[in-house]
């Protein structure tokens, strides 16, 4: 569901359903809230079992519930906490619904006459996608299920808490904003690195929360009060609404099998003053306390009201791990290369579904420095939304880089916001009265902010004062959805300068307009500057330098390359964010100017190392490449297949060396005297030179097979899976990988899309087998030609053979073996 | 709580078997084994119960816990009580095994088997916890037995992490089909009795002994 491109009529949370003017208050930060403490604790005291489901306890003795709530309410908690916290239709199993756990809890809640019912909601109890199993959809779902049923029994709010995945809290929000009109809270929990157990920091967290729109935030559970005030004030500096505060009673400790919890009440409060001063409006429990807690924060707020000061306005962008804030003149790069447009690399994987390769090239932009991540999947052939949704979905995973969401295509933009677990920049919306009014919901709905490029119905204005008309009808558009300028980012257009000479001096001053006038901060795509001249790099770093001097705030470039590198890492220091120069002079200490073009100059290093090569093993060239291939030695091997190559035809070098010295690896690890790593090694080697080969054969050669591999559905563990590939891919198979987790119809659908001739499963685990079994009989019904092998640390030949798979490769070794026989 | 990677465990975990080693591998491997020690945020958590015999199986008192299979219940004859364990490397360090296995396979082999042993330390770790407890006690602890050894089901996973909230506390959770994660995550009972018991772990009592191609070369599945 994709409830804005879709046109789906969501709750007007414009108007919100409050209560009362009380509640209203608070939601304003005008007046305090005082919760309840622990249910859990208490239910414990009273003779829960460990392990079992404290919510039935709203059905079966609704009566001990209310009574616990009461002493809440007696004790001064204005709202009480409904005992739903893991009633979600994953956790319930069947043992209750969720309608009738929400009904009862609801019930019990009322009847302590209590002032509002919050209805409580906690974490699924499952890891999200990618680093866990449950999809986002499901924990979506199971979350939607529960505020349909709070909404329709009365509850007053909804409270999500003691979240500690980002992606998982937004699931919740968003089933929240999009099923009910009622105001909610959320809270995470954090431990004592100051993180959640998925890293996310509160900065982070009170950023992406605030900006979806939740009425109150804070923290709950986690640690003693003392410990959460660090926490708490880094919330309380960024959080456009109130601030919630539930710590623990201290940390829970075992004594005589009893967990007990340290912190008095008193100490608990004393602990809790400072953050009440700083501008906590909303307080409570969770984990130890009981009503005397309460009573006494009640009675610290009673009759006050609560001050904070206003929040500033800050220039952020986030993923669920980090957050890049530009302060003053600091830069910020986004790294430009996860975009198709003249890759031809890239424009493959992506049309084959191979992740791996766009995940390496956001691992790769990581490592050289850039700050965020532009993702585009933007191919005619390929169902874009379906693609970066994907792709957004994973390299959250694998990078903690904020990311900048490219698209042209709103549906495309929604579905991948939709799951990314922080506050991304959508690129882009523009002028255009369409495009505003399709991408700017979107933008607001999923707490984003959005660059703004320069152009509308008649195209891209020459002059910097039409520019700046543009600029300034999208900001006070997104006004109308309230996006401030703070988050809108705006692209003032970069031409090129062979075609539009007269109009880079024009860019550059309409950028220095938007900055001094608009509140916004800039963004370029610096390269197009360059089109159509020579030694671009060259050109691209000095309209850099410019831009940066005209007041361009983030940048689109390459970030792997040097010269852009060199502007970026000096312009830190001139504008001061490399303080003291400290990242400077680290860098560059031994710095050696060369008057070539680095790229010229990697050339020229190769050359000379192949030549190199070449005297060093004259007339004996083929045992080198032998010995480097065995003794798993890659650095040397590109250079030796170069020298080879000027000699003798590529199936030579393949035929006559690499392959024969596989084989030789192979006896060996078959023998005992290698090791896995080194015949890892040794295959890593050899797929050095196979990419010589293929790059001088000019990429037309796909490698033979095809193969498809996958851990089958359920099973999670991928390391025998990825060694089985590499040494595929290293005897010059072409793999698709489909990663763990595989559904078997996905298996199937990968086999007949690349006409496999062989699909590889593993499975680790003895419960897995069975979908493994299943993903065989379908590849049986609608793939009868293709051959499966299998493998994992459960399975034996008797196994495989119950189970209808061909072959049993009880290593990686044996699996290339199998391999060969099939394709010859 | 910072803990080191066994390294010849971590070497056996990926058949090393005192093969001819070069310093580049060799000191790969060791960096690795640094990385997997700085990336990890080890952490872990046990509670004592005592143990009732029914119908059923075998009830951990004050939980919904109830053994089941003939292996657990030998195991743990005679006890008096029983802690359930759970240690794990957390979602760091799953996050850059993630990582490191995309960029190159070979130091994601590495990692992991690196991660592996590290797993076992902090279990080891959380184990001594156990000992040190029931000495003071006055009781013995045996090995430490794991859902999937024998016949105790891998379907414990789930109710383990509830029972010891091991998800609110470690952050550590079940699928649906009963993997851990992180991965890099192990639960398991340790029974205290009476007497002295056996600390190390046997091949004596395991089901698949005589099938077991690790025995046949030699080694086996434990330390």
């Amino acid at each position: 569901m994709l409830p804005i491109t879709d046109g789906i009529t969501l709750p007007d949370r414009d108007i919100l359903r409050v209560k009362d003017d009380y509640l209203r208050d608070v939601l304003g930060g005008f007046a305090y809230l005082v919760l309840d403490g622990a249910m859990g604790t208490m239910l414990q005291r009273r003779g829960l079992q460990a392990g079992e489901l404290p919510e039935l306890l709203c059905l079966t003795n609704p009566n001990e519930i209310t009574a616990i709530h009461r002493e809440y309410v007696e004790a001064g908690s204005h709202a009480v906490t409904t005992n739903t916290f893991g009633a979600n239709a994953r956790k319930l199993a069947g043992a209750a619904s969720v309608d009738e756990v929400f009904a009862a809890a609801i019930d019990c809640a009322r009847a302590s006459g209590a002032r509002y019912v919050a209805a409580d909601i906690g974490p699924t109890g499952a890891l999200l996608e990618p680093m866990g199993t449950l999809p986002f959809d499901d924990a979506y779902d199971l979350f939607a299920e529960q505020v349909r049923a709070a909404d329709a029994h009365g509850a007053d709010l909804i409270i999500i808490e003691t979240m500690t995945d980002l992606l998982e809290v937004k699931a919740a929000v968003l089933a929240a904003k999009e099923n009910s009109d009622l105001p909610i809270f959320a809270t995470m929990t954090f431990d004592e690195s100051g993180r959640t157990f998925l890293g996310t920091d509160p900065v982070t967290a009170a950023t992406v929360l605030s900006r979806l729109g939740v009425q109150a935030l804070g923290v709950n559970c986690s640690l003693g009060p003392e410990a959460l005030e660090p926490i708490v004030r880094a919330m309380l500096e960024v959080s456009a609404c109130p601030v919630i505060v539930q710590a623990n009673a201290g940390l829970p400790q075992i004594v005589d099998g009893e967990t007990v919890y340290s912190v008095t009440p008193e100490a608990y409060l004393q602990a809790l003053r400072p953050m009440i001063r700083a501008g906590v409006s909303i307080l409570g429990g969770c984990c130890g306390t009981n009503p005397d807690y309460i009573r006494l924060e009640a009675q610290e707020v009673a009759d006050y009201v609560p001050y904070r000061m206003p929040v500033a306005p800050r220039y952020v962008l986030t993923s669920a791990q980090r957050t890049v804030e530009l302060r003053g003149r600091e830069v910020a790069v986004i790294g430009e290369r996860i975009n198709p447009t003249g890759k031809k690399k890239l424009k493959a994987a992506l049309r084959e579904g191979d992740y791996d390769y766009v995940l390496g090239e956001a691992i790769a932009q990581a490592e050289a420095g850039a700050d965020l991540l532009d993702v585009n999947a933007g191919l005619p052939e390929i169902d874009e939304s379906a693609v970066l949704r994907e792709l957004v979905k994973r390299i959250q995973g694998v990078t903690a880089l904020p990311l900048q969401i490219d698209s042209a295509d709103p549906v495309a933009v929604e579905s991948a916001v939709r799951v990314y677990a922080g506050k991304p920049l959508v690129n882009s919306v523009n002028g255009k009265a369409e495009s505003l009014r399709e991408v700017l919901p979107i933008v607001a709905h999923y707490g984003c902010a959005v660059v703004g490029l320069t152009l509308d119905e008649d195209g891209i204005p020459p002059t910097a004062e039409e520019r700046f008309a543009i600029a300034e009808k999208i900001v006070s558009a997104a006004a109308e959805y309230e996006i401030m300028p703070e988050d809108v980012y705006i692209d003032c257009l970069v031409m090129s300068a062979s075609t539009n000479q007269d109009e880079i001096p024009e860019i550059l001053r309409a950028v220095t307009m938007v900055k001094e006038r608009l509140g916004c901060r800039t963004v370029l795509g610096v390269s197009n500057v360059s089109f159509g001249l020579p030694a671009r790099p060259v050109v691209n770093a000095t309209f850099l330098a410019a831009a940066f001097a005209a007041g361009l705030d983030l940048p689109i470039l390459n970030p792997l390359a040097d010269r852009y590198r060199e502007v970026v890492d000096t312009w830190r220091v001139l504008c001061g964010q490399d303080v003291a120069a400290k990242a400077y002079i680290e860098n560059y200490a031994n710095y050696q100017a060369s008057s070539v073009p680095t790229m010229m100059n990697h050339r020229g290093d190769n050359s000379s190392s192949a030549e190199k090569m070449m005297n060093n093993t004259r007339g004996d060239s083929s045992s080198e490449l032998f010995a480097l291939v065995v003794a798993g030695n890659k650095g040397p091997v590109p250079a030796a297949v170069e020298a080879l190559l000027s000699r003798v035809d590529a199936m030579e070098v393949i035929n006559g060396h690499l392959i024969p010295a596989l084989d030789d690896v192979g006896e060996r690890f078959e023998r005992g005297t290698f090791f896995l790593p080194q015949l890892m090694a040794s295959a890593e080697a050899a797929k050095a030179g196979f990419d010589v080969i293929r790059a001088h054969a000019g990429g037309g050669d796909e490698g033979k097979g095809p193969i498809a591999l996958a851990t089958v559905k359920g099973d999670i563990h991928d390391i025998g899976k990825n060694i089985v590939r590499m040494l595929l891919e290293n005897y010059g198979y072409k793999v698709y990988d489909l990663g763990r987790d595989v559904d078997p119809q996905a298996v199937v659908d990968a086999a007949l899309a690349h006409a496999c001739k062989i699909v590889g499963l593993s499975a680790l685990m003895t419960t897995t087998v069975k979908a493994m079994e299943e993903t065989i009989r379908l590849l049986r019904e609608q793939a009868p030609d293709v051959k499966v092998m299998v493998g994992g640390a459960v399975l034996t030949q008797e196994y495989a053979d119950m189970i209808g798979a061909d072959f049993y490769a009880k290593d990686a070794a044996e699996s290339a073996r199998y391999a060969g026989e099939v394709i010859s | 709580m910072r803990y080191r990677v066994d390294e010849s465990e971590a070497l056996r975990y990926m058949g090393y078997a005192d093969q001819e080693l070069d310093s580049t591998l060799a000191s790969r491997i060791r960096e690795l084994f640094g990385r997997c020690e700085q990336m990890s945020s080890p952490g872990w958590m046990y509670r004592v119960f005592s143990l009732s015999e029914d119908g059923e199986g075998l009830r951990l008192d004050g939980t919904t816990l109830v053994l089941t299979g003939n292996d657990i219940r030998s195991h743990l004859e005679g006890a008096r009580e029983c802690a359930v364990m759970a240690a794990t490397l957390g979602l760091a360090n799953e996050r850059e095994l993630r990582r490191v296995s995309l960029l190159n396979g070979l130091d994601g082999m590495i990692f992991d088997a690196a991660s592996s042993a590290l797993v076992e330390t902090v279990a080891d770790a959380c184990n001594a916890a156990i000992v040190a407890e029931a000495h003071a006690r006055g009781l013995h602890a045996k090995w430490r037995f794991s859902p999937g050894y024998g016949d105790l089901p891998l379907g414990l996973q789930a109710e383990i992490v509830r029972v010891l909230a091991a998800d609110k506390q470690l952050g550590v959770t079940a699928t649906d089909t009963d993997m851990l994660i992180p991965a890099k995550s192990v639960t398991a009972f340790v029974g205290l009795f009476d007497m002295p018991q056996d600390t190390e772990r046997t091949c004596a009592h395991c089901s698949f002994a005589p099938y077991c191609d690790l025995r046949r070369k030699g080694t086996q599945c434990y330390r």
